[in-house]
């Protein structure tokens, strides 16, 4: 009898484990597309800084670049075929970097969203050997000399052109006419806070200025009193200053706290929406900065589809200028991708030389240009300033010219 | 040989040998189980093995701790990039020299050891730490600066070793040629001379050994270590420059030997492993969660360095004598099984 029973439960049980079976092979197939089998996805690489010393600007960054991938797909992807991105944080070490540029050629990627001045210059080189596009937020004027590196990228009007068209601006703007301004440089000892002091330096010795010791803050000072001490001696009219945004805050509060009367023109990564944030109304008429972008949320075409993303996406997340930045360096390379005669590094390098006025829909201050032998995006910034009720307005544009001595500079 | 005396260890030693020499071409699967290129991650674990050891020699073996390691290994690093950079020194002749250079780096700033002991010595060697770093940043004209110094990989006779295999090979000749040299020296005169004067430095000069000389020279070995691991660092990562060698780097180094097992030849090779797999692997969940949330990664990033710090914490609680000390625990247990008491 007993036996009977286990026998029967046997057969229910193996009935059972048959449909679920069966039903299962069933909805495999009801899943499966009626086409053919889609294309393989094209996988790009990201190198970002979420943990790091730049994270205060580094993480908005890699949100948008994320968020620009999903955007892209949405929107018809590569010819048809799907965008992916293995994005990593590498918190700003080089050699993290190194390991995640390693292991991203190993999976066979040829495409790399990057991130800082000094890793992606220890990269230069092998990118160059193993001929993969590396696009950065490092807008290092070095990297924009084809002749010496021909698959580095960018989308930011150069560090380079930045301090010479600040430098411009003190000019412009001078109405003493019984002395020449003074100037200071304060920027951390770090290759993206030194890159474009020389530049600067030559400018300013060409505009006639006179100028002061150069100060150093480090991208995760707390105070910079020392520095801004020192500074006071000499009391100069005018400061750049090199770093990301959290030392920016600090160094005009300190300035603000021992009464100098020096303005700041502050370079891209540390001029954005939480400076005033940060550093009070000790900012209000006293912060100038170098912005090859717009702002988030202003009023122009190319912000729509990044409110829609971003109402779809994160509505309650604030962002910043960085996140635009990002947004630019994707659709740059998007358009990039889609016109490339082969997807291997080489095409890549060819369709992005061929950007001829790729319009950012008013994301820039000017449309984006690379040529073979130029790799500069354009030479055009918004200066902004933080006025007096502590909001950011777009004071001018500063345009300079193309100069070849300047390539690389 | 007489090191590896049983046949059960000389098997097993075969079997390594000959995973380490194959590892290069069958790594392609292992990659993309860890989503990484472990080819590169094994030569990161075997240039850390070198300057473990290194530091085991002087900490484990001679009893005299060091925040310094990270700024001598940077010292190898810079010698061997400035020589062949600048110098125009072959590779070959470069690697060792700059071997010497930070041994004689680490003998001067070994000095203090004279007097000091413990937790003074840490200070003074962590002293060693800033006043190394400040030179590679601040010695623009040697040094590059704060822009570092980019390296050519090395050439041997026409061959250059520019792929991780090819240099997996150099990285791996220098890590055996390093244990099997630390593992003699606990056996020789010299290494003796160490472990007695880590137990009773005071029994040990009364016995007749020169402590002075023996910590500088403990001092000297170790450094000579490390520096060879910073040039191999150096030239595989091809970009040298003075964030790479902070005092995290020094305590990095400390830990592995700590976690590993101080004193074991084989807790330098452990905890090597172990520090530098860890946050490659804490990786992986991250990236699978980040196929599902794409956004997350930013948060689970963050949360990454709380594990690794927790994980640490905990190994310390539950095995306070390091890894080589579990290894004993199990092998020992397994000997006796099932009769384990």
């Amino acid at each position: 009898m007993s036996k009977e029973i286990y026998r029967s439960r046997w057969v229910v049980l193996a009935a059972a484990a048959l449909m679920v079976v069966s039903l299962g092979a069933l909805g495999c197939q009801k899943a499966e597309p009626p086409k053919e089998a889609p294309k393989e996805p094209i996988l790009i690489g990201g190198i970002f800084d979420t943990t790091g010393p730049t994270s205060d600007v580094g993480a908005d960054y890699a949100t948008a670049a994320v968020d620009a991938v999903e955007y892209i797909n949405a929107n018809g992807g590569i010819n048809g075929r799907e965008l992916q991105i293995e994005a990593n944080d590498y918190a700003y070490k080089v050699p993290q970097a190194v390991e995640l540029y390693k292991s991203y050629k190993d999976k066979g990627i040829f495409l790399i969203q990057g991130w800082g001045t000094g890793d992606t210059n220890a990269l230069k080189e092998q990118i160059n050997e193993d001929k993969t596009v590396y696009m950065s937020a490092s807008y290092d004027s070095l990297l924009n000399d084809p002749a010496k590196t021909p698959y580095n990228f960018y989308v930011g009007t150069s560090y380079g052109d930045a301090i010479r068209g600040a430098m411009q601006f003190i000019a412009d703007t001078w109405t003493d006419t019984s002395r020449k301004p003074k100037v200071v440089f304060i920027y951390p000892d770090h290759p993206y806070g030194k890159a474009p002091i020389p530049a600067g330096k030559a400018m300013a010795e060409a505009l006639g200025f006179t100028i002061g010791d150069d100060q150093s803050v480090a991208l995760n000072a707390k105070e910079a009193v020392s520095q801004l001490t020192n500074m006071k001696q000499f009391n100069p009219d005018w400061a750049w200053i090199g770093g990301t945004t959290a030392s920016t805050a600090v160094i005009i509060k300190d300035a603000a706290k021992l009464g100098l009367g020096t303005k700041f023109l502050i370079n891209v990564w540390g001029f954005d929406e939480n400076l005033p944030k940060l550093a009070g109304d000790t900012a209000n008429e006293r912060a100038y900065g170098m912005a090859p972008f717009t702002f988030f949320g202003v009023d122009v075409p190319g912000m729509k589809p990044i409110l829609e993303m971003h109402q779809k996406k994160h509505p309650n997340d604030t962002h910043t200028v960085r996140y635009i930045q990002a947004w630019t360096s994707m659709m740059v390379m998007w358009d990039a991708l889609k016109k490339a005669e082969t997807l291997d590094g080489p095409g890549i390098k060819a369709a992005l030389e061929k950007v001829t006025d790729f319009d950012t829909g008013g994301l820039t201050a000017a449309s984006i240009t690379f040529t073979p032998t130029d790799h500069r995006p354009n030479t055009t910034l918004f200066i902004y300033k933080v006025d007096a009720e502590g909001k950011q307005v777009p004071v001018t544009k500063a345009t300079l010219e193309r100069k070849p001595e300047w390539l690389g500079q | 040989m007489a090191i590896f005396q049983t046949p059960f260890i000389k098997f097993w030693m075969v079997v390594l040998f000959a995973f380490l020499a194959v590892f290069p071409w069958i790594s392609k699967p292992v990659n993309s189980l860890f989503n990484t290129n472990t080819l590169y991650l094994m030569n990161l674990i075997g240039i850390y093995i070198i300057g473990a050891h290194g530091l085991n020699i002087l900490t484990g073996f001679t009893g005299q701790i060091s925040l310094g390691h990270g700024a001598f290994m940077g010292v190898g690093a810079y010698a061997s990039a400035i020589l062949t950079v600048k110098g125009g020194v072959p590779f070959w002749i470069a690697l060792p020299l700059a071997g010497l250079i930070t041994a004689m780096v680490g003998m001067v700033f070994g000095i203090p050891s004279l007097r000091l002991k413990g937790l003074y010595l840490a200070i003074a060697t962590m002293a060693a730490q800033f006043i190394i770093e400040y030179a590679m940043r601040n010695w623009t004209t040697l040094t590059g600066g704060s822009s570092g110094m980019v390296v050519k990989p090395p050439s041997f006779f026409g061959i250059t070793l520019n792929t991780d295999r090819s240099y997996y090979y150099l990285i791996y000749f220098f890590v055996i040629l390093a244990t099997l040299y630390t593992k003699n020296l606990t056996r020789t005169r010299s290494g003796r001379a160490f472990v007695a004067i880590r137990d009773r430095y005071l029994a040990a000069e009364v016995i007749g050994v020169n402590v002075w000389l023996y910590r500088i020279l403990s001092f000297g070995v170790s450094s000579f270590m490390v520096g060879i691991a910073g040039g191999l660092w150096g030239h595989y990562v091809r970009v040298v420059s003075d964030e790479h060698f902070g005092i995290w780097l020094s305590v990095q180094y400390l830990a592995m030997i700590i976690i590993g097992g101080m004193g074991h030849v084989l807790g330098a090779i452990y905890g090597a492993i172990f520090m530098t797999l860890l946050p490659t692997l804490l990786r992986v969940p991250e990236q699978m969660l980040t196929e599902i949330w794409p956004n997350i990664f930013v948060i689970i990033s963050s949360l990454r360095e709380g594990i690794f710090g927790l994980i640490i914490i905990l190994f310390l609680i539950f095995e306070p004598d390091g890894l080589a000390a579990r290894w004993h625990t199990i092998k020992n247990y397994w000997k006796l099984w099932p009769f384990s008491y």
